[in-house]
């Protein structure tokens, strides 16, 4: 194979897909360090969040793009909304209770989708996009989109993360807890600051699947597990692994139809989850084992 | 001396059992108050009490006139105590600069004058600002420790074991830093299981036994006594 | 025997309960017992499912088959399969906080979906196994339906049975041990992972039982058959409002949501079809709804553990026996 096919068939979808992975698993790892449970909801959240931004095309007859920025925003507030009314008066209990609270937050999110939008596929645009062609390298515009808004967005949240004042106390509650306490820092603020990013994320990781892909009510709970695997895999807690996680998930994904057959294409997330497990739990950057 | 902190007749504890009984103690501004007394005394839990951390089921705690008995802890640290816990008591993942910018975390406004304060009480992390705390030596991360604490400028400081496990040069260095602390009007209270240095640095002190006031005074008095030094400071 | 008609669907329903009862307590023992989240219950009750299927159903062109075993082998043959599958996937997760057990467990079950749905040799894929018999199955249907309740509720009775019996032993008292203060127990000698695995594995049989109970029933399988996620989530509701760590608790759970859901389902039916279609994921919703509103107000559902008032238990602090998780162990802050 040359080079050329190799890029073109391989790694730049690897690498759309293990964006829109990327931004999926960065909110996953931000809620196991603060909040230390898993939330199952999160792929859910992210075709709510597609949906969303569907809806903001079709009523306010917005382009995609314009509706993307609505959609992070809507999602993460309804994030915030959904930590009120289902997860907080579970935080005294054993995190596991939130995670099968999470769960069913998950269900009724797609069942939500569902009833108001039904089960068929549908999609932002119509019609075929050409990818244009630079220098031997096909992609389509939306691809760079996906790409350019992904290095943007992890961008943006570094600068927050080391800059700002909330994104070190977001830093220190996920390093030390009590610490943080200790130090004045206000739980239940950069509780809701994580729900706000990780809403925020999700949106953008579903709608760029959307975009990629296809728009369908099930669209986010088949990218839970690859999200997840990649959370594991950089390092639970470590945003740089999460989205090094992403990208590896994302062409691995890919790759992996050269040595098992096309339908099982998925379960190579499994794979490297199960390989992470059981050889380094901690994964590549050394995060939280929980 | 009046005091600015004052426990009086405190009883707390965990869950179902008491640890601290009718426990009262005081310190004063610019004095270093020392907490002894053999294992399982419940000097620990004494400062843990003081700072919110266990259920107060009877008795008083007051910086001033304010009664903080009950508070949780980010309401005592807005109150002027800060609080250094024994162990995890850095945030070993961020640098050292870092670690004294969440200790400001309540602070509004420019606090670049707190900030040179602490690195002047450790100049040798003035160079490592930019290290993670958590590679730093045990010594150093009990400086960060300390610093984080003091950039709220608290009146009252809770120091829980500081020299534990430190080499004897490091345990030097945090005495004469608690020092020069106490010397800028803080009070400091402090537990520690090398009561003989303790007491040898302080100004006062208190011996407890099983959760219990057992003798007080002036630390080189504690010192002094035989009988003390025997039953309770490990002879 | 024409009232025997009248009585379908009642007894349709009440063999749903018993398969549904025999799932929830299979989660009961890996949850209510040992605090582990199983998320693709789904998973080992389609792997029973099909090995029961295969093992049962005739010879059919281009699949492996043929092997005409008896019922009673086919639900063995399931019952060890779910276990065998049990036992890796135990291995390497259980030794971290339920979350990483779920997400794999999750993983588990959609590759076997995939499974089912691709390999062709040993599933028939999409087009699934079919003319798997039942026993008895050859009476009139009314008739043969009232003998499979029986011997659906008999093997429900079995398996409660037993496995109330080991829950007031000292094999149960130890495993809620385990659950509680895992590390007290650990330094009681107590070898704490292979408990774990040990009740991994024995609540993944009862789930393959029951997917082998399933496919008897319908006489055919085919992967989209069942919703994993619809299976998987209506066995923890059933277990999380009934009262996990009590076994009475899930089979009532089993009851009340199994009817719930039904009912829900002829109410749906009566809407105009425009309707009909979307209240249907509705239904969904309110399933959904309702674990929210149990974790809530009732988390330690409606027959508690504490209902068995085991004088032995007393050496537990009174607030961990409730709340839906009686696990106090790993995951707590």
């Amino acid at each position: 194979m040359d080079i050329h096919s190799f890029v073109n068939f391989f790694l730049l979808p690897g690498i759309v897909q293990g964006s829109i992975y990327a931004l999926g698993a960065i909110g996953i790892t931000l809620v196991f360090a603060i909040m230390r449970y898993g939330h199952f909801a999160h792929g859910d959240l992210a075709t709510f969040g597609a949906f969303i931004a569907l809806a903001f095309t079709t009523t306010l007859g917005l382009s995609p793009y314009a509706a993307l920025p609505l959609a992070v925003v809507a999602t993460g507030v309804f994030a915030i909304v959904i930590d009120r009314v289902f997860y907080a008066h579970l935080r005294a209990l054993p995190k596991i209770i939130t995670t099968i609270a999470s769960f069913g937050v998950a269900l009724m999110l797609r069942s939500f989708v569902q009833v108001v939008w039904g089960v068929n596929t549908t999609s932002y645009t119509r019609g075929i996009t050409r990818p244009e062609n630079w220098f031997g390298i096909r992609i389509k515009s939306h691809e760079i989109v996906t790409l350019l808004v992904a290095i943007a967005l992890v961008v943006a949240l570094h600068l927050f993360l080391t800059r700002n004042k909330w994104g070190k106390a977001m830093r220190a509650m996920s390093d030390n807890p009590e610490l943080a306490l200790f130090s004045g820092v206000d739980n239940a603020k950069v509780i809701s600051l994580t729900w706000i990013i990780a809403g925020g994320l999700c949106a953008a990781s579903g709608f760029f699947l959307g975009l990629n892909t296809e728009l369908k009510s099930v669209m986010g709970w088949n990218i839970l597990l690859p999200t997840f695997a990649a959370a594991i895999l950089g390092g639970v807690g470590r945003i740089e692994g999460a989205i090094v996680g992403g990208l590896l998930v994302g062409i691995a994904e890919e790759l992996s139809v050269l040595v098992i057959p096309g339908e099982y294409k998925v379960m190579s997330a499994f794979g490297i989850l199960l390989l992470v497990l059981l050889f380094r739990p901690t994964g590549l950057f050394r995060g939280k084992v929980l | 001396m009046t005091a600015l902190l004052t426990m009086k007749n405190l009883r707390a504890g965990y869950g179902d059992a008491d640890i601290l009984f009718d426990l009262s103690m005081e310190v004063a501004r610019g004095e270093i108050v020392a907490i002894v007394g053999p294992n399982g005394a419940g000097k620990s839990t004494a400062m843990k009490s003081i700072f919110g951390l266990l259920d107060i089921r009877g008795g008083s705690i007051a910086i001033g006139d304010t009664d903080i008995t009950g508070w949780a802890p980010n309401r005592i640290v807005k109150a002027g105590i800060c609080y250094v816990p024994q162990v995890k008591n850095i945030f070993s993942e961020m640098t050292v600069h870092e670690n004294f910018e969440m200790g400001a975390f309540l602070r509004k406004g420019d606090y670049s004058a707190a900030l040179d304060r602490v690195y002047r009480l450790f100049p040798d992390l003035k160079a490592k600002r930019k290290t993670t705390a958590g590679s730093l030596s045990g010594g150093q991360r009990q400086m960060v420790a300390m610093g984080r604490a003091l950039m709220l400028d608290p009146q009252v400081l809770l120091l829980d074991e500081p020299t534990a496990g430190l080499s004897p040069k490091y345990m030097e260095q945090i005495f004469q830093i608690s020092r020069d602390v106490r010397d800028s009007g803080v009070a400091i209270l402090l537990v520690e299981q090398h009561a003989k240095q303790a007491l040898a640095f302080a100004d006062r002190g208190y011996v407890l036994a099983a959760g219990r006031n057992r003798h007080e005074g002036p630390a080189a008095e504690l010192l002094a006594d035989r009988h003390i030094a025997e039953m309770f400071l490990g002879g | 025997m024409e009232w025997i008609t009248v009585l379908n669907y009642p007894i349709y329903l009440a063999i749903f309960i018993c398969i549904y009862g025999c799932l929830a307590i299979g989660l009961n023992i890996q949850w209510g017992y040992a605090g582990l989240f199983n998320a693709g219950v789904a998973g080992f009750f389609a792997i029973g499912a099909y090995t029961s299927a295969i093992l049962t159903s005739p010879w059919a062109e281009g699949r492996l088959g043929g092997f005409d075993m008896p019922f009673a082998v086919g639900l063995v043959g399931a019952m060890l399969l779910a276990g065998l599958l049990a036992w890796p996937i135990g291995k390497i997760c259980l030794r971290f906080q339920s979350d990483y057990l779920a997400i794999v467990t999750i993983g588990v079950a959609e590759g076997i979906r995939l499974v089912a749905r691709s390999e062709d040799w040993l599933t028939n894929s999409a087009r699934g196994i079919s003319g798997i018999p039942r026993p008895f199955g050859d009476l009139p249907y009314g008739r043969a339906q009232l003998i499979y309740l029986g011997i659906t509720a008999l093997i429900l009775l079995v398996a409660y049975v037993l496995v109330e019996r080991q829950a007031v032993s000292p094999w149960g008292r130890m495993m809620r041990a385990i659950r509680d203060n895992e590390s007290a127990a650990r330094a009681m000698g107590k070898d704490v992972p292979y408990r774990r695995l040990e009740a991994f594995i024995l609540g993944s049989a009862l789930m393959g039982l029951a997917g082998a109970l399933y496919v008897h029933l319908a006489r055919t399988i085919t992967p989209d058959a069942i919703d994993p996620m619809l299976v998987t989530f209506l066995i923890w509701i059933m277990v999380i409002l009934g009262g996990s760590g009590n076994n009475r608790g899930v089979l009532l759970g089993a009851i009340i949501v199994w009817i719930i859901w039904s009912m829900s389902e002829i109410v749906t039916d009566q809407l105009p079809s425009e309707y009909a279609l979307k209240a249907k994921y509705g239904r969904m919703f309110l399933i959904g709804l309702l674990l929210q509103l149990v974790l809530r107000f009732r988390p330690e559902g409606l027959l508690p553990e504490r209902l068995r008032k085991d004088p032995r238990d007393q050496d537990r602090p009174a607030d961990e026996k409730s709340a839906a998780s009686p696990a106090a162990g790993k995951g707590v802050n």
